[in-house]
């Protein structure tokens, strides 16, 4: 696997959609603005914490803060936190404006070429016009992107899934490789050094969006069955487009990880990657308990996130948690409490093999221009993914 | 409502505001767009100017289909960068400020120049 850096463009495919120079000039500002952010105005959130906000609550209470929500009390009447979340919203907005752009402009022609399927396709795609898209991607829309994953602008559309490819290029700043592919390389490079005789045959990506987790897969385990599963048609259509044009074979199918159309016991590798943050409470214990019964017996079951906030310092937390009311990540600071090892005994499995750790980015070499750190406005910039999962 | 063909704008939730003024989040709003307009602007120049000086005259469709390399690339986001420490510049002092503990009361300062040089001890 060849090692992007930051540096390096994304990844160029028929899919994504053209820009013009200004167009493309546009988004780049906005990679930099993000970057910008990171490197030179995020730091200051830390520096008023600990110079003025901390000493000024340990003189009230004679204690320092102890939990991210007292944090964030404190935090919210400083200028220089204000002024950051406005220009990281802001940064968000125009993330979305400037890659909605070309797509807009070109609407009719681009669908058009998604939908022109290749005579002979490697994978296919399976759409489902009648599943109900769940409450909690409706309320508001995830990440500020207008119309969600789900939203159909015009018949068969995939105008979601050219913005979002582009846009997680962008909020990534380039963190996650040319492919946005880190978090499913990162897990495929765990498995392979964690269980190398561990040959899946048949594997299942749960949330998959538009495949950049789903393709390394593909790629590694060439001789197994790949499935992937969303409740978003535009990300499916743009998904189906993109396997097809990187030359590998994904079946793509629109259905609802709560419960799925699989037969009891099917595979023997259930991924997610980000998802679980993006659910519902009780949506998430459906999920696990549904790749409880896809999993056939010594089945794997891993999922990916950014990492809990258990046992991290109440000013980290709180700058993690910054997503979940400032960027419509509603669910985000729960899915981050959750008790993972009650999760997995209400599901079914057994507790004493659920397994959590933080694991390597595949992509080491861009790891020494990294901030090392999990915080808000800076994804990918940890170099770490967090992982949870069980063995059947 | 949605009009068919047409890409929605604004993420359906309410926005949060951060400043006590909210019209103070708008206008921040609008220079960084325009920030992200001269950005572009400046790229679209200096695409111009190469071309120019590869082909001896400018020409329009070679202007919209030139991509930069991975150098010309570099040298942009420089540009970006610093550009945008301009524009940012009185957020960006302020941290700076902070770090180095120039966070001293003006008043205070010059007390303690004409205090012959000796600070007075101050509270933490
Ligand atoms: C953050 S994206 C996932 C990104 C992707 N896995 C990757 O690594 O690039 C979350 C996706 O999960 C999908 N999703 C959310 N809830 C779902 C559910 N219950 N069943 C299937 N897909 C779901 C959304 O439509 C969205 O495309």
């Amino acid at each position: 696997m060849n090692m992007p850096t930051e540096n390096q463009a994304q990844a160029e495919h028929r899919a994504l959609p053209p820009t013009t120079h200004d167009e493309y000039a546009r988004q780049e500002f906005v990679r930099s603005f993000k970057e910008h952010l990171v490197k030179h105005v995020h730091g200051g959130n830390r520096a008023v914490y600990e110079a003025k906000v901390k000493p000024a609550f340990q003189q009230q209470h004679q204690r320092a803060p102890q939990t991210r929500f007292e944090v964030r009390d404190a935090m919210v009447r400083e200028p220089h936190y204000q002024m950051f979340s406005t220009l990281l919203r802001t940064s968000q907005e125009m993330m979305w404006s400037s890659c909605q752009i070309p797509v807009q402009r070109n609407l009719t022609a681009l669908n058009q070429a998604i939908a022109k399927r290749p005579k002979k396709a490697r994978g296919s795609l399976t759409l489902d016009a009648a599943l109900e898209t769940p409450k909690y991607h409706t309320a508001v829309d995830i990440h500020c992107q207008p119309g969600g994953y789900h939203t159909e602008f015009v018949a068969e559309d995939a105008s979601a899934g050219m913005v979002y490819d582009r846009a997680v290029y962008l909020y990534a700043m380039g963190q996650m490789g040319p492919y946005n592919n880190d978090i499913g390389a990162s897990i495929v490079s765990w498995l392979q050094q964690q269980h190398p005789t561990f040959k899946p045959r048949r594997i299942l990506d749960l949330g998959c969006s538009v495949g950049h987790s789903t393709v390394p897969y593909a790629q590694a385990f060439p001789k197994a069955e790949i499935h992937a599963i969303d409740v978003a048609a535009p990300m499916l259509r743009y998904a189906h487009a993109r396997a097809e044009d990187l030359g590998v074979r994904v079946h793509y199918s629109q259905q609802n990880a709560e419960r799925t159309n699989f037969a009891d016991g099917s595979f023997d590798l259930v991924v997610s990657h980000i998802l679980l943050h993006e659910t519902s409470q009780t949506a998430l214990q459906n999920i696990v308990q549904e790749c409880h019964r896809l999993l056939g017996a010594g089945g794997l079951m891993v999922h990916a996130e950014t990492p809990p906030y258990k046992g991290m310092d109440p000013f980290d937390a709180f700058l993690l948690d910054w997503d979940t009311r400032n960027n419509n990540e509603p669910f985000w600071a729960r899915s981050h409490e959750v008790d993972l090892r009650a999760l997995s005994r209400q599901a079914g499995f057994d507790p004493d093999l659920k397994f959590e750790e933080l694991i390597p980015s595949a992509f080491q070499i861009a790891k020494a221009q990294r901030s090392n750190k999990f915080q808000g406005g800076d994804f990918g910039g940890g170099g770490l993914w967090f992982i949870y999962g069980n063995r059947k | 409502m949605s009009t068919p063909g047409k890409l929605k704008r604004k993420a359906k939730g309410e926005r949060p505001y951060f400043f006590d003024d909210p019209n103070i989040d708008r206008v921040v709003s609008m220079v960084m767009g325009l920030a992200g307009e001269v950005a572009v602007l400046h790229d679209r120049l200096d695409t111009l100017e190469r071309l120019v000086a590869q082909h001896g005259g400018p020409a329009r469709a070679a202007l919209d289909t030139y991509r930069p390399d991975a150098t010309v690339a570099a040298s942009r986001a420089a540009w970006r960068e610093s550009f945008l420490g301009e524009v940012l510049r009185i957020v960006e002092i302020e941290v700076e400020a902070m770090s180095s503990g120039d966070t001293q009361p003006y008043e205070q300062a010059i007390a303690a120049v004409e205090n012959n040089g000796r600070a007075r001890r101050q509270k933490k």
